[in-house]
């Protein structure tokens, strides 16, 4: 799995956003920082729940400069139906179809040819900031991503659990 | 138009079910005497003693087999009532593992992952029809597959006599004991042959049942012919005895 420092690799894929199929590639994405969120499966009773959540959320995320892309390795016309059973969704899902961009990030599932659950943050530079991933049953905290979005943007030296407005660590030059 | 009426068809599949304990019964014993039969045919000279050895052990045999499957039914029905249970509980806490799980298997059977999703979401507005499909898809139980401990007791016991009888009865008939024995061996494999024939073979729809039959038979012949075989091993014991 890519790691915090690594170059986050590009794509350049069928996607759906606003309704329809188009494509999305890497270098064409304007924000200051991309979330990339990859999961196993459209039609899921664990995946709508991060899914929905980060469409929520994606208002805060697009307040902190930062763009949303959900990666799955279903066919693009299933991500537009998934969309569609979620009551559209303001960020595109990619079809990772054969599993390339999932293995180029190294968070395909090799045996069940499923991306893992796993998160990862990109800077300004498309440089890998935070990665996560966790079992296929568990689902992330999208509040948790945003904490980390915001600590990334702070520039500064964060500690444990902190939160917007906290204080910084005692070794923070930047304060 | 006929359709299937659920309640008819669970009672022929209970009935199907017990199947197993008239089997096992006849088979076991069939096999259990023959090979006292056997086996003590080549230990001792008395063919009273053999007799009332082959008595015996049908008598215990068929008491024994009976409790077994009087208490091995009550245990099954009181585990997987437990089992039940604590996946009902588990389906309440985490439906949406549930959920998915029975997704998967859905999907494992055939349906596309956006079909199978769209019958989960309609069986979990109905939480009755989510938990019983989710007990038998994913934790394969079945609320319906319960026998009666009783009928099972009887059944078994009953079909152990009845197989009992069948070498028991030639060895009885006849004067000699050489004679008896092959005699005794000889409806042993009738029987068996005929009960593989009928169940394994034609009940089962099998396209060569003799071979179903012959296969039943290979079994129980092995086990008769060890019989014999340890009987004979250790007859220098019964010699040695005081």
């Amino acid at each position: 799995m890519l790691k915090p420092g690594d170059a986050a690799p590009g794509w350049d894929l069928p996607c759906v956003f606003d309704g329809r199929i188009s494509r999305l590639r890497l270098d064409r994405i304007r924000s200051e920082m991309v979330v990339v969120f990859f999961y196993p499966h459209d039609f899921s009773f664990i995946c709508p729940t991060e899914v929905t959540g980060f469409n929520r959320a994606q208002p805060a995320f697009k307040q902190e400069q930062t763009s949303i892309v959900g990666v799955s390795v279903d066919e693009a016309e299933v991500h537009l139906r998934w969309s569609q059973e979620l009551g559209g969704l303001s960020y595109p899902l990619i079809a990772d179809e054969e599993g390339i961009l999932a293995r180029q990030y190294d968070v395909l599932d090799e045996h069940e040819k499923v991306a893992l659950r796993a998160t990862f943050v990109l800077d300004a530079k498309r440089t890998v900031a935070y990665s996560l991933a966790s079992s296929i049953n568990v689902g992330r905290s999208v509040s948790e991503t945003l904490r980390v979005v915001k600590a990334l943007r702070s520039g500064h030296l964060c500690p444990a659990d902190w939160q917007p407005g906290g204080d910084f660590g005692p070794a923070d030059t930047k304060s | 138009m006929a359709i299937l009426k659920p309640a008819e068809e669970r009672r022929t599949f209970e009935r199907l079910a017990n199947l197993r304990e008239i089997v096992f019964g006849v088979q076991d014993g069939v096999l259990t005497t023959a090979g006292v039969l056997a086996g003590l045919s080549g230990a001792v000279s008395g063919r009273s003693q053999i007799i009332l050895a082959a008595l015996a052990s049908t008598a215990a045999g068929a008491l024994s087999m009976g409790a077994g499957a009087y208490l091995g039914t009550r245990a099954e029905i009181e585990v997987i009532r437990a089992e039940m249970r604590r996946a009902r509980e588990h389906a309440r806490e985490q439906p949406y593992i549930v959920q998915e799980s029975l997704l998967d298997e859905l999907a494992k059977e055939g349906l596309s992952r956006e079909a199978g999703y769209r019958v989960v979401r309609l069986l979990s507005s109905a939480p009755q029809a989510l938990y019983s499909t989710a007990e038998e898809k994913i934790y394969g139980l079945s609320g319906g597959a319960f026998g009666n401990p009783v009928v099972d007791g009887l059944l078994m016991g009953i079909a152990f006599l009845v197989g009992a009888v069948v070498p028991l009865l030639p060895f009885v008939l006849l004067s000699s004991i050489r004679t008896g024995l092959i005699a005794g061996l000889g409806t042993t494999a009738l029987v068996l042959f005929a009960v593989g024939y009928a169940v394994e073979g034609r009940l089962a729809e099998n396209r060569y049942p003799a071979i179903a039959g012959a296969r039943f038979l290979a079994i129980a012949l092995g086990a008769a012919a060890a019989g014999y075989l340890i009987g004979l091993a250790i007859s220098p014991l019964g010699a040695a005895a005081p």
